[in-house]
């Protein structure tokens, strides 16, 4: 049985001309690129349009790339750069979506987390919602470090910052996430009752 | 000044040094608030490491295929083109005018007075045409001048993109 080739065996295989191998290369990120692009874009049509442009232009600086970081980080920084210029395009109005008069509050309510009572939803559909109401850098920081696999040193060279400001902006991020999903939840408990 | 939030959250996540590490450790054994804090963001912590990834259509994969193979499809005719043949061509004038420049030479006669007497002559092997007077004297000058243009063009393009290549 063949082993799983490495992001750079299938780099040199596509530079060789081997498109199968670019395919593959595809199907192993498109999944974290689609993430990425949806923190941008908020719907699936416009996160696929981002996630295959990506792709595309990955492919046509494929030659380019001197493997001196991962491929994934300089795969991210074209995603990165790519969705921030579809927002600048499309003009979102994504200060309307951080609204916070959206959400009810209940008062006395200490932590969110240790409530088992909303069974109906799942904790990860509460999550992603909560997600989505993030800013976009915000919420691409958060899936960066957590599901990206990526250091604050690769998050610092996808998003073009200082190491020390995706320190900061990553643990704003996490205050600001751990608020949302906080008053999400509370929100379906007041339903409820 | 850290809070206690940011200072457990560098704990978690490793980017401590050993001793600002060995010292939570210690707040957390023995400090309640600490103690409190730090199982908040541990389920926290676990709570968003277990973030699902979206997917994409099913056909994505497919698509982006075939976007890179039409964008091959469309590739310019300019971009297409083989480098040595335009190289070729290139050497080709060049040695054109070389060679017509050292036929040239070839026939300059001196004389040993002063101002220099030049009489450019063709040889006889070189007279392609059997034609006289005012139409080969046209004619070589056009050829020339010919050349001059496209030596200018070939070493104007080589430039540019010399430039470019540093811009980039």
């Amino acid at each position: 049985m063949q082993s799983k080739l490495s992001d750079i065996e299938l780099i040199e295989q596509t530079l060789a001309g081997n498109q199968f191998a670019y395919a593959d290369l595809v199907k192993r990120h498109q999944r974290f690129v689609f993430t990425l692009a949806m923190r941008f874009a908020k719907s699936r049509e416009d996160a696929e349009e981002i996630a295959q442009d990506c792709f595309v232009k990955a492919y046509r600086s494929l030659g380019s790339f001197q493997g001196q970081s991962r491929f994934s980080t300089w795969l991210y920084s074209i995603v990165y750069t790519t969705a921030m210029t579809f927002l600048r395009k499309k003009r979102l109005d994504i200060d309307s979506i951080d609204d916070e008069g959206t959400f009810v509050q209940v008062e006395g309510h200490t932590s969110a987390f240790d409530t088992n009572n909303v069974e109906n939803k799942s904790r990860s559909f509460y999550l992603n919602q909560a997600i989505e109401q993030l800013l976009p850098d915000d919420a691409t920081i958060i899936t960066l470090f957590y599901k990206g696999e990526q250091s604050l040193e690769e998050i610092a060279q996808t998003m073009g910052i200082e190491t020390n400001t995706v320190k900061v902006k990553l643990f704003r991020a996490r205050q600001r996430l751990k608020e949302k999903l906080e008053r999400n939840l509370k929100h379906e408990v007041k339903e409820l009752i | 000044m850290k809070t206690i939030e940011e200072k457990i959250w560098n704990y978690i996540d490793g980017n401590c040094t050993p001793a600002e590490q060995e010292a939570i450790a210690r707040l957390i054994e023995q400090d309640e608030a600490y103690a409190a804090k730090y199982a908040e963001l541990l389920a926290l912590n676990a709570e968003f490491a277990a973030m699902e990834l979206d997917e994409p259509s099913m056909g994505f994969n497919y698509k982006v295929m075939e976007a890179i193979r039409a964008e091959q499809a469309l590739t310019p005719l300019k971009a297409t083109i083989n480098k040595k043949l335009i190289l070729g061509i290139a050497a080709f004038f060049v040695l054109s005018i070389l060679a017509l420049l050292v036929l040239m030479g070839s026939n300059i006669q001196i004389s040993e007075k002063f101002p220099v007497n030049v009489n450019l002559k063709l040889p006889d092997s070189a007279k392609l045409f059997n034609v006289s007077g005012e139409f080969k004297k046209t004619f070589v000058q056009s050829f020339f001048i010919l050349d001059v243009i496209l030596a200018l063009f070939l070493t104007d393009s080589y430039l540019r993109r010399k430039k470019a290549a540093k811009q980039a």
